[in-house]
């Protein structure tokens, strides 16, 4: 047996999944660290609109008690961290992912040992270890200083936050990443990246609430996954929806992952098909 | 022992779009689309033994980056079989991608913003290599490449040369047993040039890589693969030893000239003086191209003579490229007297490695 034979058995053996992509999301996360001034900038421009929402919003509620079940206090409460969870997986992530595509650098993630899927989601969790922090700062800045937002209804509720919050990561890493892979077959990533974050933010509660969209739209939001990236966490942030409720919610952000799981990796094998490599 | 890779009527189709020139083209296209069939890889029969270094060679678009990219498992074949180490590597993706490595010239797989050493720590774990085997082919690797100068240091700041040895060097970290070597010294100078090579020779024997080279350049196949494959629109049109294409056809030699700007008869004149050789003259935008026979006269006397005849500035000397006579082959300019593609028998190479 040949020095060589030796160290592919002897590898066998040592190699399991966890390591190589924590080892993924912690280069990723080295990476963004190095843009972090412009990473920055990114996350906090989009607050600039946390502040216009805010100066809406209190005019609408002079004179009102509470507007769609939600007093002034939680609404507040409720812009400020829609926009950081918001911020959690930035621009940066889907970027990314339809720069490999465009570039052809994909080619390199196709040669190594790694599942596609779960690569984008240790890449994502890298930039949002940076973003998030930032997106963290700038909510907990503003909301606290200026805006005095709310903490969570109770301990139970922010365990439940927490919960439905990681969830929702997942949810909108595997949704960009769907996106991105249509990439491959339109290979401008811009105008998908545009659309995609419009329709997404709307439809998963970051401008409004879901309970004041009309009642057309309302129906689509709540069935769609999109509303367990910043809705879901929300609600159960504010404590406006308790009991079976919760339950409710949580399965069907849970049951949309698993279904967005399987065809993200269906995607992906498909693409994979009659993929054409660019660039040569 | 059956060959490390083999490939046995691989055929690969791309459906392309047709468009129409120009706004009307585009609109019919997105009304009623329809698609042209480009055969790349039409037919390939392959089979290289462990260890063997082979040359893959051919004009662009001939099928070289399509074929490799088939070995890798990137594409799916259209037709045919393929198998590297045992392994299907379009069905076995991941088990494939353990057992090879691909360096491409005009890509990186180093991480652009962090320092080279983070990237190649990042390939030890996603391979899974033992910390021993990790710290051992390190220190060997910066030996041989000469890294440790290179290894704080982000991608994005090295030179291309200095990139390249790192890119080699990352390809090499979970021991490989064929590395797939994509035009590798595309754009670099010289001396770099001849240390890559050196490197990959020596990387060759002491590790008994097999490798698989694509170039244009007749230097890097002449020093590392005693066995070439020539490829054109898809097809095998030569697979035999290297010395005996260039023994053949690389004769062919160019001078180039650069004239001083007051000479209009200038290839009438070096035609003049070099009419026992029997070049091919062509006249440029700043001088001549003189080509000739390299058998029948030395570029020293051609240039001497050239320097007589016309008023040279400056002048360079090139050989034939293994695109250009790839080409000059398929075109019938010049052609094998034996059959194309013989079956190349590894045992009886009268060159064994090095």
């Amino acid at each position: 047996m040949t020095a060589v034979e030796d160290v592919v058995t002897r590898r066998g053996r040592r190699d399991t999944a966890g390591p190589k992509y924590l080892s993924l999301a912690r280069t990723t996360l080295q990476q963004a660290i190095a843009y972090r001034i412009t990473t920055f900038f990114n996350v906090g421009l989009t607050f600039i609109w946390v502040i216009i929402l805010y100066y809406l919003w209190r005019a609408a509620y002079a004179g009102r008690v509470s507007i769609a079940g939600l007093t002034w206090d939680q609404m507040r409460t409720y812009v400020v961290i829609a926009y950081g969870i918001n911020a959690l997986v930035g621009w940066r992530t889907g970027s990314a992912m339809m720069a490999t595509i465009r570039t052809g650098d994909i080619v390199f993630e196709m040669v190594r040992p790694l599942n596609y899927c779960t690569t984008q989601i240790a890449r994502a969790l890298g930039f949002t270890a940076v973003e998030g922090a930032i997106s963290l700062a700038f909510t907990l800045g503003i909301g606290l200083l200026f805006l005095d937002i709310r903490p969570p209804a109770s301990l139970p509720a922010a365990l439940l936050f927490g919960l439905a919050l990681i969830i929702g990561f997942l949810t909108k890493v595997l949704i960009v990443f769907l996106v991105s892979l249509l990439t491959f077959w339109t290979l401008n990533g811009m105008g998908l990246m545009w659309s995609q974050q419009a329709i997404m933010q709307i439809l998963s509660g970051t401008i409004v609430p879901l309970a004041l969209m009309p009642g057309w739209l309302q129906v689509i939001a709540q069935v769609l996954p999109l509303r367990g990236i910043v809705s879901t966490p929300l609600q159960l942030y504010l404590g406006t929806t308790t009991g079976w409720s919760v339950v409710g919610l949580l399965t069907l952000q849970v049951g949309w992952l698993i279904a967005l799981w399987v065809l993200a990796n269906l995607a992906w094998r498909r693409a994979f098909r009659i993929v054409e490599i660019q660039g040569g | 022992m059956p060959p490390i890779v083999s490939a046995k009527r691989l055929v690969k189709r791309f459906r392309r779009p047709k468009k129409a020139p120009g706004l009307a083209g585009a609109v019919r296209h997105l009304l009623r689309p329809r698609h042209e069939t480009v055969t790349a890889v039409d037919g390939v029969d392959l089979s290289i033994e462990e260890g063997e270094s082979v040359a893959y060679v051919g004009p662009n678009g001939a099928g070289k980056s399509t074929t490799i990219k088939l070995l890798t498992g990137i594409l799916v074949p259209s037709a045919g079989t393929v198998d590297v180490c045992g392994v299907r590597p379009h069905i076995d993706r991941q088990a494939n991608a353990r057992n090879i490595s691909v360096v491409f010239g005009q890509r990186t797989q180093l991480w652009w913003d962090i320092p080279v050493i983070e990237s190649f720590r990042l390939l030890g774990d996603i391979y899974a290599v033992p910390a021993a085997d990790y710290r051992q082919t390190m220190d060997e690797l910066v030996d041989v490449l000469d890294l440790g100068p290179l290894l704080g240091v982000p991608a994005r700041q090295l030179s291309l040369g200095q990139r390249m040895r790192c890119d080699l060097g990352a390809a090499l970290i979970h021991a490989p047993r064929v590395l797939f070597l994509d035009e590798p010294t595309i754009g670099l100078d010289v001396a770099v040039k001849a240390r890559l090579r050196e490197f990959v020779g020596r990387m060759r024997t002491r590790r008994g890589l097999t490798v698989l080279l694509t170039s244009h350049d007749l230097g890097d196949i002449e020093e590392l693969c005693p066995r070439m494959i020539m490829l054109d629109q898809g097809r095998i049109v030569y697979d035999g030893a290297f010395d005996e294409v260039t023994r053949r056809f690389g004769w062919e030699q160019k001078v180039v000239v650069t004239l001083a700007d007051d000479t209009a008869d200038a290839a009438a004149r070096a035609g003049a003086a070099l009419a026992r050789v029997g070049p091919r003259i062509e006249t440029t935008g700043t001088g001549l191209e003189v080509t000739f026979d390299s058998r029948t006269v030395t570029s020293g006397e051609v240039i001497k003579e050239l320097a007589l005849a016309v008023p040279v500035v400056d002048l360079t000397l090139e050989e034939t490229s293994a695109e250009t006579i790839v080409r000059r082959l398929y075109e019938g300019n010049l052609t094998f007297q034996q059959p194309v593609r013989q079956s190349f028998q590894p045992v009886g190479d009268p060159e064994p490695d090095r």
